[in-house]
């Protein structure tokens, strides 16, 4: 490290401060002043004191859809956990053409989730849907996959599954290869089963990743917004809503800037509370 | 020897739940409207008059072209910022440089939610709705970016940095001809991050942009098969998801290995 | 890489650039004029704005599409809050007055000592044109377009079930649905997704029809007929109930591929059904059902799309008269053939003007006759949000049975006060 002072280093940094400035900062700084206000953008702004913390703390459907996110989340990620160990687990093994699968796996991944909601909807179509088409075919009943208020959300739980497991998957594969093998070795030679070793030795060494799976489909789970405006629009019976959808809605429907502004923030704290909450629960030292 | 075997039908299975949505999407796209449910790819009336549709009725490829634009106008500027900004806080001594550090990692704290609509209200007073600068500028810095490079730039050699400096290079001289040629895998995890998340972005565009001249490929695609203009037509809505997926799928198969590398090198940064 | 850098720089600054318009220039007076995005109507535009133009070489218009992709609304909000308004557009729809009224952004047209004359000479009836009078007692925007809703249904579907005409009462309409059902085939069709503007074809134009031309709000006040209300509700919640209505939402449109029977759309649909029909198929239009005790005209929602000057014009008397060419009978004529829509006129059938038009086009005329008795919604700010509220009370209630009509209208008129309450 040069231990000479440079100035240059001030100019160097300057573009970030400008940025950070102008789309940090001042949204950040204008956010504290939109939630006491009521406004649309187009008439002057109207100072409402706390009337958009009063409206939110009776708004059902925002906390409806809080809770959506939640119901979500509960589905997803221990869901992707599962799937992405277990096919970590088959990757790790000496198998020929490892690359390969790993690529197919990944691909749903880098592409659009646009495009995976459509392709989805077709897949879950009451009506002529592939999965539905399928089970009439083995005799069984149709299912309504997005049409039915307690089966809607998991059901594109299931899908953002299929779309991010990928991911995962690399992960877990990175960290089961970073798992020396005298530790099993040493293991073998105490007589220890599949069984102890996967729970003994394996999951408390992935911590870390565990923790990044969990924080990061966490993060993303929030976000959650393309997939349901487009497969349902927030039903039925609003089972779909997610908070991301309902603040659009009321930012760029309704023309409520202040109130979105509002939700946004209260929004945010949510998150930052519940991530703090999981890195508590979940975090174990590593030895 | 048998386990061996069901490992690889199970990841068989595997690869045929996740390959063959992507085929029937594609075929059902080529099939007559009243074909599309079937399971199976082939059908006798394969045809490609979806696509002509999709080209006839929304301008697909301009939309193409402004992610093309915008995309790389944002990886380039991540990496080029990114990597000025990081060489800064890793080898340049300078007071507030701990602060900046600072800053930086505050940023990637804070979720996006409460951000948004404040931008937005930033961009409509800079006149910046419906323009290519309401897309990149919001986008053209990147902490997490500054920070990959940062790490990456900790492990060069102070002696190839000292003697370039004998030999009276500047600082961005230094960075450019020297740093950067040796941190071809950062700049490689970064451009890939960026490029792919900025092209797949779609909230961001549906807010700032509200004229089809400037939107991009998938927000033109969502308004297509939301907004009802594609009618009812299966086959049209399917045609477009398959153009807008084709560029990305494209782009993998060649450079697959970097992206899953570069987007598993960030998991393990934690 | 330095020619990248070049052709980027390129096509940053020619996507930024606006176009050249060159004779545009060169006239005195000139005004720009919105239409909404959709082929036909540009057509007709295209074809007005030419013969003004050449009828008025000092008065140039200029005609632009509204931006295509999300609601004209939002970009008429944008336009007035930017600054960038045209003078002269034609998509404005009535539902949005109320915010641009707010703003200060248009022109009061009663002003224009002709304003009455002209609407008289329209022949447009007193009670639809007060629907568009404003709070304040001026008119904000000029009657020109509607597209009534209507009851679409298959004919040879309804001969090989036995129904001899299209049902007018609610009754009628479930004997219908039975002798349909018989068949396999689902008797009627909407869309049950929980989007506010579904509700104009279903929920809105049944209240209008069976409350006799009815909207919900007078001025400020909500005023919604709750016995009619409650009727409405039933009505839907028996046609799921009774599976005459399936909970799906179709891919493939389910009318002309015959697995609906009935569906309730307006007349942009003729195009539609006439490009796409199978060999053989048949449709027909009728008036919405109404309740079996209902006397007198049905009524139905219009969807009516209006014109309006904006404020920041510099020619208000030469956008005046723009105006008054759209919707001289010349153009109107053009409404019709170009784009087979309705003008706002009482006299279509009667002048002699249009009778050609109607001669060749006998599905158009059950929509002429529903033309004079159509409503649009009212002039409230927050009349997106009630909507909202609507189709969710529609979703509980009528389509997944989950409350009842009753508790569905007590719900709708409390979440309504508290909307309203919120915009004060």
């Amino acid at each position: 490290m040069s231990r000479v002072e440079s100035k240059a280093g001030y100019f160097m940094v300057m573009p970030y401060f400008v940025y950070f400035a102008a789309f940090v900062a001042y949204p950040l700084f204008f956010s504290f002043i939109l939630i006491f206000h009521r406004w649309n953008i187009v008439t002057p702004m109207e100072f409402i004191g706390l009337k958009n913390f009063v409206r939110l703390f009776r708004d059902e459907l925002f906390f409806k859809a809080i809770i959506n996110t939640l119901i979500f989340l509960s589905i997803h990620i221990p869901l992707q956990i599962v799937i992405a160990l277990f096919f970590a687990n088959l990757l790790n093994k000496q198998i020929k053409f490892r690359a390969f699968f790993r690529a197919l796996y990944f691909l749903p991944v880098v592409v659009s989730g646009v495009v995976i909601t459509i392709l989805w909807q077709q897949i879950y179509a009451y009506e002529t849907g592939l999965i539905n088409q399928m089970l009439l075919g083995l005799g069984f009943k149709k299912i309504p996959w997005l049409v039915s208020p307690e089966i809607a959300m998991p059901s594109i739980a299931v899908m953002a599954t299929w779309k991010n497991v990928g991911f995962y998957i690399v992960l877990f594969l990175a960290g089961l290869q970073s798992i020396p093998n005298e530790l099993y070795e040493v293991a073998e030679i105490d007589g220890a089963s599949n069984f102890q070793k996967f729970f003994r030795i394996t999951l408390p060494l992935l911590n870390p990743t565990v923790v990044l799976v969990v924080v990061l489909s966490t993060i993303g789970g929030f976000s959650l917004f393309i997939e349901p405006y487009i497969l349902t629009g927030g039903g039925p019976l609003d089972s779909t809503l997610s908070a991301m959808l309902y603040i659009y809605n009321q930012a760029f429907y309704f023309n409520h800037m202040g109130y979105a502004a509002t939700l946004g923030f209260f929004f945010a704290m949510v998150i930052l509370i519940i991530v703090i909450i999981q890195r508590k629960f979940i975090e174990r030292e590593v030895y | 020897m048998r386990r061996n075997a069901l490992t690889y039908i199970t990841l068989v299975i595997g690869a045929i739940f996740f390959a063959y949505p992507f085929l029937w999407m594609f075929f059902a796209s080529l099939k007559p409207e009243t074909q599309i449910s079937e399971l199976w790819f082939m059908s006798e009336n394969l045809s490609f008059k979806n696509y002509s549709t999709v080209f006839a009725k929304i301008p697909i490829v301009r939309a193409f072209f402004n992610s093309l634009f915008v995309s790389t106008a944002i990886t380039f500027s991540v990496i080029i910022f990114g990597s000025i900004v990081g060489y800064a806080l890793s080898r340049l001594n300078f007071k507030g440089r701990d602060l900046i550090l600072f800053l930086i990692l505050f940023t990637m704290m804070i979720p996006f939610q409460i951000t948004l609509i404040p931008t937005y209200v930033l961009i409509v007073k800079l006149g910046f709705v419906d323009s290519y600068a309401g897309l990149i500028f919001p986008a053209m810095m990147n902490s997490l970016a500054i920070l990959i490079f940062r790490q990456f730039f900790l492990t060069i050699p102070q002696s190839l940095i000292e003697s370039a400096r004998i030999d009276g290079c500047n600082n961005l001289q230094i960075l450019f001809k020297i740093i950067i040629p040796l941190s071809k895998p950062a700049v490689a995890t970064v451009g890939i991050l960026t490029f792919t998340s900025s092209w797949n972005e779609v909230l961001w565009p549906l807010i700032v942009v509200r004229s089809e001249k400037f939107m991009t490929m998938p927000q033109l695609v969502t308004i297509f098969v939301v907004g009802g203009q594609a009618g009812s037509q299966l086959g049209v809505q399917l045609a477009s998801a398959t153009l807008l997926a084709l560029p990305i799928i494209v782009a993998y198969v060649f450079f697959q290995r970097y992206f899953i590398e570069s987007l598993a090198r960030t998991g393990l940064k934690e | 890489m330095k020619s990248f850098l070049f052709l980027f720089i390129l096509f940053f600054v020619f996507g930024c650039s606006n176009d050249q318009k060159n004779a545009f220039n060169q006239a005195n007076k000139k005004l720009t004029y919105w239409c909404a995005p959709n082929p036909e109507e540009i057509e007709l535009a295209k074809i007005l704005v030419d013969k003004w133009n050449r009828l008025h070489p000092e008065i140039q218009v200029e005609v632009q599409a509204l931006p295509a992709g999300q609601s004209s609304e939002e970009v008429l909000l944008a336009a007035i809050a930017g600054g960038t308004t045209p003078d002269v557009c034609s998509n404005i729809w009535p539902g949005a007055i109320a915010e641009y009224i707010k703003a200060g952004g248009l022109v009061a047209l009663d002003e224009f000592e002709d304003f009455d004359s002209l609407i008289s000479a329209r022949k447009i009836p007193v009670d639809l044109l007060e629907s568009f009078r404003s709070k304040d007692g001026h008119f904000y925007q000029l009657p020109w377009k509607t597209n009534p809703v209507m009851l679409l249904y298959n004919v040879k579907i309804f001969e090989k079930a036995g129904i001899e005409r299209a049902p007018r009462t609610y009754s009628e309409f479930f004997e219908a649905c039975e002798k349909i059902k018989e068949l396999g085939i689902f008797p009627g069709y909407t869309d049950i997704r929980p989007i506010w503007w579904q509700r104009f074809f279903d929920f809105y134009p049944f209240y209008i029809a069976s409350s006799g031309g009815r909207t919900f709000f007078k001025g400020d006040d909500l005023d919604i007929d709750y016995e009619i209300a409650v009727k409405v509700f039933d009505f839907f919640r028996t046609c799921f109930k009774m599976k005459y209505f399936p909970i799906t939402n179709f891919q493939v449109d389910p009318f002309l591929s015959e697995k609906i029977a009935m569906r309730f759309t307006g007349p942009w649909t003729i195009t539609y059904l006439e490009g796409n029909k199978p060999s053989g198929f048949e449709y027909d239009f009728a008036p919405i059902p109404v309740p079996d005790d209902y006397q007198g005209k049905v009524y139905t929602y219009g969807d009516p799309k209006n014109i309006a000057i904006f404020s920041t014009t510099r020619y208000k008397r030469e956008a005046w008269e723009f105006v008054k060419f759209l919707v001289s009978e010349y153009s109107d004529s053009l409404l019709l053939e170009i784009c087979n829509q309705l003008p706002i006129r009482g006299d279509l059938l009667e002048n002699k003007k249009f009778a050609d038009y109607f001669n060749r086009n006998l599905k158009m005329k059950i929509f002429a006759e529903q033309a004079p008795f159509t409503r649009g919604v009212d002039e409230v700010v927050e009349m997106k949000e009630v909507f909202d509220a609507i189709s969710r009370e529609f979703e509980a209630c009528a389509v997944y049975g989950a409350k009842s009509p009753d508790e569905a209208v007590k719900n709708l008129i409390k979440r309504t006060k508290v909307i309203i309450e919120w915009s004060k």
